[in-house]
């Protein structure tokens, strides 16, 4: 959870529908699936809201030789996994965007640029973005998604940096929501549900 | 891909069986000069070195030290804490078909702390030359590859010799990823005697700061191809009288190389008795009171053979010579070759990718100082062609 905004990743490759960005942040600080973040499109002029939908780790020869030594030293382990740079690759859905500080939940007219700053966005921002839930259709027309998982970690985090007693309220209101898009898909349905239970 | 190899396979073929046939006949010399290292062993060492002074100045052999010529030496205990600083450097040569002309020198390094635990501390030095001074040093002609070649390599020892000033308490050892002679200092004529006496002042002030220090410095040559220690063989099995430089060139173990010989000699873990190099830029070294010895090492990893050079003053002293030995020996464990070498190699080098990334930050600022400017046409041509599938390991945009 942040009060400030957090520098997660740089943009390395985006079209409007999605945006992948690389980091190489120490492991706490690595954001987890279905979280929210932010990067800057149209020269600054709007922000790109994405969410995150795979982590990915990459490994190389180098670390593999680490990984199958007996015994490797200590000092090589912490350094393949603090200071190596091994680049943690972010890759986030397009839900909406913010131009003059109002959230849209649409796809954005523009995507961001290559090595544009890609941040999480604060608490409060989250909250102020799943005020509305029209990204939840957004996530279940991307083809290829673990669309149900990353729903429910989506609005289990927007639940989250709620005051503890509009979680529950929140939560209904996102089962509502699901359940227009899945109301032909009852067992799948009665899944997402159950996992947004609190 | 443009190379057809299947017009190559019937010369593939040809040069593996010539490769086969040339290690079966090295393999046949391999015990003879065993039995030459073994029976010169025990002679006057004085009578070989006579022999070696007959040899003339352009004979590139071995001397013996104050060890053995056949002596071997098992690894000494790892030292339960000690220091590993590593240093490698790479450059961007000047190119007439890029944005702009200049010149890039990146040198990284590292520090690992053997028996702490902490993560290593890192570090990357990056130095862009572009003024006419660096780019025309002699006022006419543009800078030559080998000149910046000898500035990174002076740029490599100043790294090691600032990580080594700054290590205090356990022992250290500080490996560079080649020899330890400068090369530019025997290449009189390619640049200006003034300017490599520069460098050589510089890279040799250097090694004294290391030495200062109290750490321990090593040269780490992977797969060597001297054949330094044979040639002193031959030498030795020499009678005075008949020495000449015909006589040194027609030796019965041509091709046959150090590493060839030690591969047979040594178990993992040992290493070679110490030998001093006869070259005229080791002279010159010996004078500045930095001159280099070398010794050959079973790494334990796969039975892997390098060749490590040493200043006298490392030689010479039994601490820091098992210090060399020990730490080099855990240094390979994991990779092969010294950890912080193959790390600070990771940090230094620089990447097609990462030059690509470098011209787009230039032709940036450049546009912002009002000049337009593009790589030649070659070049984009070349970059086009060159650009090849995308890996299908990356994830996928949606």
């Amino acid at each position: 959870m942040s009060k400030n905004p957090v520098l997660i990743a740089r943009v390395t490759r985006c079209s409007t529908r999605s945006f992948v960005g690389a980091s190489r942040l120490p492991e706490p600080d690595v954001p987890t699936f279905g979280s929210f973040c932010k990067a800057s499109a149209q020269r600054g002029q709007s922000e790109v809201i994405g969410l995150i939908y795979d982590i990915r780790i990459e490994d190389d020869e180098f670390t593999r030789q680490i990984a199958i030594a007996s015994d490797p030293p200590r000092e090589q382990l912490a350094d393949n996994r603090f200071s190596r740079l091994i680049p943690i690759e972010i890759s986030c859905l397009s839900v909406g965007y913010r131009i003059e500080n109002e959230f849209t939940q649409r796809i954005p007219p523009q995507p961001p640029m290559t090595l544009d700053e890609v941040y999480a966005l604060t608490d409060d921002e989250v909250r102020e973005f799943t005020a509305g839930l029209d990204f939840v259709p957004l996530v279940f027309a991307a083809p290829g998604l673990a669309a149900d998982d990353l729903v429910t970690a989506a609005l289990q985090h927007a639940a989250r940096v709620r005051a503890k007693n509009e979680r529950r309220g929140f939560l209904i209101e996102a089962g509502r929501v699901c359940a227009k898009y899945l109301s032909v898909d009852l067992p799948r349905l009665e899944r997402l549900v159950r996992s947004l239970t609190p | 891909m443009s190379l057809e190899i299947q017009r190559l396979i019937s010369q593939i073929q040809d040069m593996a069986q010539v490769a086969a046939r040339q290690v079966a006949e090295l393999e046949h010399l391999i015990p003879k000069a065993e039995g030459a290292l073994h029976a010169h062993a025990g002679e006057d060492p004085q009578e070989l070195i006579e022999k070696i002074s007959r040899a003339g100045q352009s004979w590139r052999g071995a001397i013996p030290t104050s060890e053995a010529i056949d002596a071997i030496f098992s690894t000494p205990p790892i030292p339960s804490k000690f220091t590993a600083l590593g240093a490698d450097g790479s450059q961007i040569l000047p190119d007439r078909h890029s944005l702009a002309l200049y010149y890039l020198i990146n040198t990284g390094s590292i520090v690992v702390q053997h028996g702490s635990g902490d993560a290593p501390l890192t570090a990357s030095h990056p130095r862009i030359f572009y003024e006419e001074q660096d780019l025309y040093p002699t006022g006419d002609a543009l800078i030559k590859s080998e000149w910046i070649v000898a500035l990174r390599d002076v740029a490599e020892m100043a790294e090691l010799a600032r990580l080594a000033d700054g290590d205090q308490g356990a022992p250290s050892l500080a490996l560079l990823d080649n020899g330890l002679l400068l090369w530019i200092v025997g290449q009189e004529g390619v640049i200006p005697s003034t300017q490599i006496d520069r460098l050589k002042t510089e890279y040799q002030r250097s090694m004294q700061r290391i030495r200062t220090s109290g750490s321990a410095l090593a040269g780490f040559v992977d797969r060597p191809r001297s054949a330094n220690v044979i040639r002193m063989l031959h030498l030795a099995g020499l009678p005075k009288e008949e020495i000449s430089d015909e006589a040194l060139r027609a030796h019965p173990f041509q091709r046959l190389n150090d590493g060839m010989l030690f591969s047979r000699l040594l178990s993992a873990g040992q290493r070679s008795a110490r030998f001093g190099i006869i070259s005229p830029i080791n002279q010159d070294f010996s004078l500045a009171g930095h001159g280099i010895q070398f010794f050959y090492l079973n790494s334990g990893y796969r039975d892997q053979i390098a060749r490590i050079e040493i200043p006298d003053w490392v030689g010479e002293n039994d601490a820091l010579m098992q210090l060399v030995h020990a730490g080099i020996v855990e240094e390979c464990r994991t990779t092969g070759m010294p950890y912080v070498l193959a790390r600070a190699h990771e940090l230094a080098v620089v990447s097609q990718s990462d030059r690509q990334t470098l011209e787009r930050a230039l032709q940036a600022f450049l546009m912002e100082q009002g000049l337009q400017v593009e790589i030649s046409q070659k070049e984009r041509a070349k970059r086009w062609l060159g650009l090849g599938r995308r890996s299908t390991r990356r994830s996928h945009l949606l």
